[in-house]
């Protein structure tokens, strides 16, 4: 006998998974991905409209959720149950897009609160109102649940007409399932076509997995084969280690069929029974919950860890990203720092500038050439950073998310970024030489700006800049020369260092943004560990 | 009377042979008509009343060679040809001694080549030629050959030995079935009964309707076994049996069939369809229309053309349409085969049984039923197709037959499919490899599953495009009472738009949506008729094709257009010429140039007291910072980020509009071009830069040159001539001297004042010079290394897109 042992301390330890679970993300678009993220959502819909509720109440009525594909006559089944029409029955597929649920008037508050399925509004709509879809508030991308009171459902027990699991309709279908797994009783309906079907035995197979308190119909079995279908599904069931189900068949009638009246109360009076009895009997009413509660706890020892190990995943996905980004950008940075000693600035147009200087050029068009060329430089390297990312990155499965595309593609605010910090270098430097000029005679003082100039050039010019290192010494005195330079380079150095950080945090800032961490794996597992112990 | 038989005989002969050459060497597909027309004209030759039945088969004779050349078997086909041959000539040469006079004659009749026969003597010829081109043929043998093939036009030139003849038919057929029970000599078989059955009923109508029949029903089934092996002298077999039966009313599966059925029925069937049979046009291979045909040649090319570029994963689709498309093309155009699919439990098999109007396919309550497929042919030569199907010859049937329903289904191949929905995967797999193989499809729904997910997802929705060759019928309306079957019918519509499936509504193009009941029968005979009218059009199958290369360019589409403008703009082009210049340094040369000039025209129009005075203070002043001496040229004077960078640019640009993987090869090309680029620009810049040493003068600077000495000399006179007069030297005339001093001293600044004025233009243009002939240099080189790759590259893609396009059938 499955017992259910509820102490304060598993529900605490419950609560705390469950905000685990809730906080998990799975953002990054890998092939276990999607699957995670509907684990995930299944597990916290289980736990937030079935578990929780049900282990802080088990006096709460049982709710039995019909499921089954479309057309497969649910909504029929719970009119029989009930004896009234209950649920819209029809020929047109999907009959049942809201789903309806069941109860004796006195167990009317159990379900009219918000105590189990919270994300569904309940509304009341009046009977036997035509053309009322129209009107119905799930239209406006809301989900909701009718509730119904019926006077000939015994109380304890409650049956809920679920929308089909094979539904065209997605939203129907992920419905489906959410209400499936907030039940305690799972009834599932095929029919003489579709026992083979694939979809609906995913689901057996899963309520298998979760052990839950399971009862199959076999519906709209012409009679002439009833006993021919019967056994055949029955071997299925077994063969798929279910054979211990209760299976109940209901034949096809005239009357049964496509939207029409109820079956006959004989034809649904096994499967009435056995509801009646797992809802009064207090030991078949215990054990039904127990089982699927239990059921569901035990498939949190497979389920916690599958999350947490595509959590690690992510991570570990995340992290890859990451150091390409990294790598990129420390490549490029040596890279940059190599071509800077080797004069690289000192090219092109800054070369025929400081040839021409100081005859034919003057130093501020010197300093103009140089930082422009300086300023080129950087934005290379770092264009060249972002390429090879981009490569990297189109080979990780994980990359290919739009939020994580380049968000400069063109590096036109690349360039912005690095002409202001390189202006900005400038005057800095230009500052440093007026200082040094200043300290030196009214008489001899040279120009700050030629003195910037020759402090430029030595410090992007390499070696081909010696000249500039002499002239400014003959300026400004070995020693004042020395110290500019030193103080120059300094700047350099840290300037550099400031875009480059820049560019590579703007690169990561998506990812960042994304926020996938470490921590969740541990989490999950530990307040898995927490549970078992309370158990 | 013998005319005919010989007529009937000869050009039988003539083809076998005509297809033994064609076999030889292989030739492209594509021109199955060059073999029917040789037979045609031989047959023709001569002229009378049997030609117009043999002509066809003639031809499919020649493409089924044909067939065998073209699907990379030339080596088999060849020796299947020889064989085939082989397998003839002594059956021919021993009813050439058993009916017609001998050897020798028939060779002569050959040589003479102008009787009636004359046609088909060269016939035989070219027969033996091709016969030698098929190197596995023996010497004797071929020999042999020639004289079976001669032999019947001996025997036709022998009028009197007609009656001979005639008796002997039977013989000869009776010889046919003992070669028969050798696996090894099926064209032996066939050829005699080629040689027989015409004659036999030229001879003796009454009798062909129950002696030919049973004649040749033993060669037959062995031909079904060697379709089955699906080597090429099998499909050659069917061909000839089918032509010696006068319009090709032997079919394997027929036979497969009836060999379990009884005989009574057989014959009866086999007199009926010969009686059919002479109306019946045998048709070639599948012929497509032109467009379409372009739109498939476009295809080929632009895999060919993308292979480089795209991975074959991506271009695997697109290689099966062709391969479907081009193995369709080479089977019949005749038939239709027509697919039921649909959920399990929906009753296809029921549908399927109703059509046939015979249980075929086992129906019931288990659920999967039918496990495997089963085709159906409503008439003759759809072996092969059958076997394309990979259905094997014990699930293949034949209707029930009723002259009506014939008629009107008439080229039909129905199959039965498993289900795609149970749990039985290797269902699932089944039919998803069949459905591509198809013409068209009838989905089967019942009011049940009409709306299952399944269906509707992972089938409709991806084959939307082939509506036109998709009847989708709701069975079991049985079920449903009164007027649900319409309101369901009309929801099935609806999904049906809802998944992109064009309805056939109005007479448009599109899916055709019927409502029946398999069971009570009500509908069926709609279907029927629409089903035979299908039939009929016999558009199914290229309009299958049309989807299939429709959907693959559907789906090759984002790597073949992005719906922007792509190319490198003039703009862009500029922009890297400017980018280039800039990283050589054009901008700042052509300064440097300009002010070298001014400084040097300055230097040479000032004032001589000026100069003395810059003289001296350079010598006082150390020459720190000056580059007195050229320096040495400088390795790497091109900035290398520079260039890095425009090349980047004028990548993105020229690449912006294009898909991704063609982006990424106009990129590559900008890459690879940029290798070495800024050698070439060092190199580059030392040559076109400026001559090295002091810019040359323009023409008037010595006359500048010598009206500022002038103006010096003005002063020196006129101080000069002040001093004789201070001294008492000259006479006291201050005017005159004093005036020149001063014009001499206010001269020299003006002077130099306009020569500086007059420097400038010069100079301009000078430094314009010297930059315009960087630039040049630099927006040359990049062009030859990086922008012409680019362009080349992008005239590719261009060129590809221009192929899509063509695919597509908009260009």
């Amino acid at each position: 006998m499955v017992t259910l042992d509820v102490r304060p301390q598993l529900l605490d330890a419950l609560s705390a998974l469950r905000d685990r679970v809730a906080a998990a993300r799975f953002p990054l678009p890998l092939a276990g991905a999607p699957r995670a993220r509907a684990n995930r959502d299944e597990l916290l819909a289980q736990l937030d409209d079935y578990l929780v509720p049900r282990l802080k109440q088990p006096e709460a009525p049982l709710l039995a959720v019909v499921g089954g594909s479309t057309g497969a006559g649910k909504s029929t089944l719970v009119n029989s149950l009930v004896g009234r029409r209950v649920s819209e029955a029809g020929v047109l597929r999907p009959t049942t897009r809201t789903p309806v649920l069941v109860c004796h008037p006195e167990d009317h508050h159990w379900f009219s609160g918000m105590r189990v399925l919270p994300e569904l509004t309940r509304v009341w709509t009046p009977q036997q109102e035509t053309g009322d879809d129209l009107l119905l508030p799930g239209d406006d991308g809301q989900r909701v649940l009718r509730v119904e009171t019926v006077d000939t459902v015994p109380p304890g027990i409650a049956l809920l007409d679920a929308p089909d699991i094979d539904s065209l309709v997605a939203d129907n279908r992920s419905l489906a399932a959410e209400l499936i797994c907030a039940a305690d009783i799972w009834i599932m309906v095929t029919t003489a076509a579709r026992y083979a079907d694939a979809v609906p035995w995913h689901l057996l197979r899963t309520a298998k997995e979760y052990d839950v308190t399971l009862v199959t119909v076999l519906d709209r079995v012409p009679h002439q084969v009833v006993s021919e279908v019967s056994r055949q599904y029955g071997a299925l069931l077994t063969k798929a280690g279910l054979g211990d189900v209760p299976r109940f068949t209901v034949p096809e009638l005239p009357e049964s069929a496509w939207g029409g009246g109820l079956l006959p109360a004989s034809a649904v009076a096994s499967l009435r029974t056995w509801l009646v009895h797992h809802a009064q009997d207090p030991g078949s009413r215990q054990y039904a919950m127990a089982r699927t509660a239990q059921g569901v706890l035990n498939s949190l020892k497979s389920r916690l860890p599958e999350l947490a190990s595509a959590a690690a995943v992510q991570y570990a996905a995340a992290l890859r990203l990451t150091t390409a980004v990294d790598s990129a950008y420390d490549s490029e940075y040596a890279r940059l720092r190599g071509r800077l000693q080797g004069g690289a600035v000192l090219a092109g147009d800054a070369l025929k500038r400081w040839r021409a200087f100081p005859l034919d050029c003057t130093a501020g068009e010197l300093l103009d050439a140089l930082v422009e060329s300086l300023a080129s430089l950087l934005l290379c390297a770092v264009t060249a950073a972002d390429e090879r990312v981009d490569q990297a990155w189109r080979l990780e499965p994980g990359a290919a998310t739009p939020e994580l595309a380049d968000p400069d593609p063109t590096g036109a605010d690349a360039e912005h970024r690095i002409a202001l910090a390189v202006r900005r270098w400038r005057r800095e430097l230009e500052e440093y030489a007026e200082e040094e000029v200043r300290e030196i005679d009214r008489g001899a003082a040279p120009d700050p700006e030629v003195v910037a100039a020759l402090v430029a050039t030595a410090l992007l010019g390499g070696r081909r800049a010696r000249s500039a290192g002499e002239g400014l010494a003959g300026r400004i005195g070995a020693h004042g020369a020395l110290r500019l330079r030193d103080r120059g380079g300094r700047l350099l150095a840290e300037h550099l260092d400031r875009v480059m950080h820049a560019e590579r945090e703007r690169r990561l800032a998506p990812l960042d943004g994304l926020d996938v961490q470490a921590e969740p794996q541990a989490e999950l597992i530990a307040a898995l560990s927490v549970l078992q112990k309370e158990r | 009377m013998t005319a005919v038989t010989d007529q009937d005989h000869d050009p039988a002969h003539a083809h076998v042979k005509e297809g033994a050459e064609r076999t030889g060497p292989p030739r492209p597909a594509f021109e199955p008509a060059a073999g029917a027309a040789a037979g045609a004209t031989s047959s023709r030759g001569e002229g009378v009343s049997s030609s117009g039945q043999d002509t066809p088969s003639g031809g499919q004779g020649a493409s089924s060679s044909e067939n065998g050349a073209s699907s990379g078997e030339g080596a088999v086909a060849r020796r299947d040809a020889g064989e085939d041959g082989r397998a003839g000539a002594p059956a021919g040469g021993e009813d050439a001694t058993g009916s017609a006079d001998g050897d020798g004659k028939g060779d002569g009749d050959g040589d003479d080549g102008d009787g009636d026969g004359g046609r088909v003597g060269a016939d035989a010829e070219r027969g033996r030629d091709g016969v030698n081109g098929a190197h596995t043929v023996k010497e004797h043998e071929r020999h042999a050959r020639g004289e079976s093939g001669d032999a019947s036009v001996g025997v036709k030139s022998g009028a009197g030995s007609a009656p001979a003849k005639a008796a002997d038919a039977p013989e000869r057929v009776k010889a046919g079935d003992g070669a028969a029970a050798e696996n090894a000599a099926e064209g032996h078989a066939r050829v005699n009964g080629d040689g027989g059955r015409p004659r036999g009923r030229g001879d003796a109508r009454e009798k062909s309707g129950d002696d030919s029949p049973r004649r040749t029903d033993p060669p037959a089934p062995r031909a079904d076994d060697s379709a089955r092996r699906g080597d090429d002298s099998a499909r050659r077999g069917d061909d000839s049996v089918r032509r010696g039966d006068d319009a090709g009313a032997w079919d394997d599966g027929l036979i497969a069939r009836r060999v379990s059925e009884n005989a009574a029925a057989a014959a009866e069937q086999a007199g009926r369809r010969e009686a059919r049979g002479a109306g019946a046009q045998s048709a070639t291979t599948l012929a497509l229309d032109g467009p379409l045909r372009s739109r498939l040649d476009a295809l080929r090319e632009l895999v060919g053309l993308s292979r480089t570029r795209l991975d074959s994963k991506t271009l695997a689709e697109a290689g099966k349409v062709l391969d479907e498309a081009a193995s369709r093309r080479r089977l019949s155009g005749r038939h239709t085969v027509v697919a039921i699919a649909g959920a399990t439990g929906s009753g296809k098999s029921q549908l399927f049984n109703a059509l046939a109007g015979v249980t075929i396919s086992e129906t019931g309550v288990r659920r999967p039923t039918t496990a495997s497929p089963i085709a159906c042919s409503w008439s003759d030569g759809a072996g092969t197709l059958i076997d394309r199907l990979g259905i094997p010859g014990r699930l293949r049937r034949r209707p029930v037959q009723s002259p009506e329903a014939e008629a009107q289904l008439q080229g039909l191949v129905l199959v039965d499919l498993p289900d795609h929905d149970s749990a039985a995967v290797q269902h699932r797999e089944q039919v998803d490899r069949i459905l591509t193989l198809v013409d068209a499809v009838i989905w089967v729904v019942d009011p049940e599953k009409y709306a299952d997910a399944m269906l509707h997802e992972r089938y409709l929705r991806p084959m939307a495009g082939h509506a036109e060759v998709m009847f989708v019928v709701l069975n079991q309306v049985d079920r449903l009472p009164g007027e649900a079957a319409e309101l369901v019918l009309d929801d099935l519509r609806r999904l049906l738009d809802e998944d992109g499936v064009a309805l056939g509504e109005y007479g448009e193009p599109g899916a055709t949506v019927l409502a029946l009941s398999a069971l009570t029968g009500e509908g069926i005979g709609e279907l029927r008729e629409v089903l035979g009218q299908f039939v009929t059009e016999r558009q199914a199958p290229a309009r299958r094709i049309a989807a299939d290369v429709d959907a693959a360019a559907g789906r090759l589409r984002p790597v073949y257009t992005t719906g922007r403008r792509a190319g490198l703009s003039e703009e862009a082009r500029d922009e890297f010429a400017a980018r280039l210049a800039d990283a050589v340094g054009a901008t700042a040369a052509g300064e440097a140039a300009e002010r070298a000039w001014l400084r040097n025209a300055n230097r040479a129009c000032g004032t001589p007291w000026l100069r003395l005075w810059r003289w001296y203070n350079d010598r006082r002043e150390p020459p720190t910072g000056r580059m007195r001496l050229r320096p040495p040229a400088d390795e790497e004077a091109t900035a290398r980020q520079r260039v890095e960078q425009a090349v980047r640019t004028v990548a993105d640009r020229a690449s912006a509009g294009l898909p991704v993987p063609w982006a990424q090869a106009v990129r590559e090309a900008a890459v690879r071009g940029a290798h070495g680029l800024p050698e070439a620009l060092d190199e580059l810049a030392v040559r076109a830069g400026l001559p090295p040493g002091k810019p040359p003068r323009p023409g008037w600077w010595p006359v500048a040159v010598l009206a500022q000495a002038s103006m010096t000399i003005l002063q020196i006179i006129g101080g000069l001539w002040l001093v004789g007069q201070i001294v008492g030297f000259m006479a006291p005339n201050l005017g005159v001297p004093v005036l020149l001093m001063v014009a001499g001293i206010v001269g020299g600044p003006v002077v130099e004042w306009s020569c500086r004025m007059a420097a400038r233009g010069p100079a301009r243009r000078y430094g314009q010079d010297a930059e315009r002939r960087l630039r040049e240099a630099a927006a040359g080189c990049g062009r030859a290394r990086v922008l012409d790759p680019v362009a080349a590259e992008l005239l590719r893609y261009r060129e590809v897109r221009e192929q899509y396009g063509k695919v597509v059938g908009v260009g």
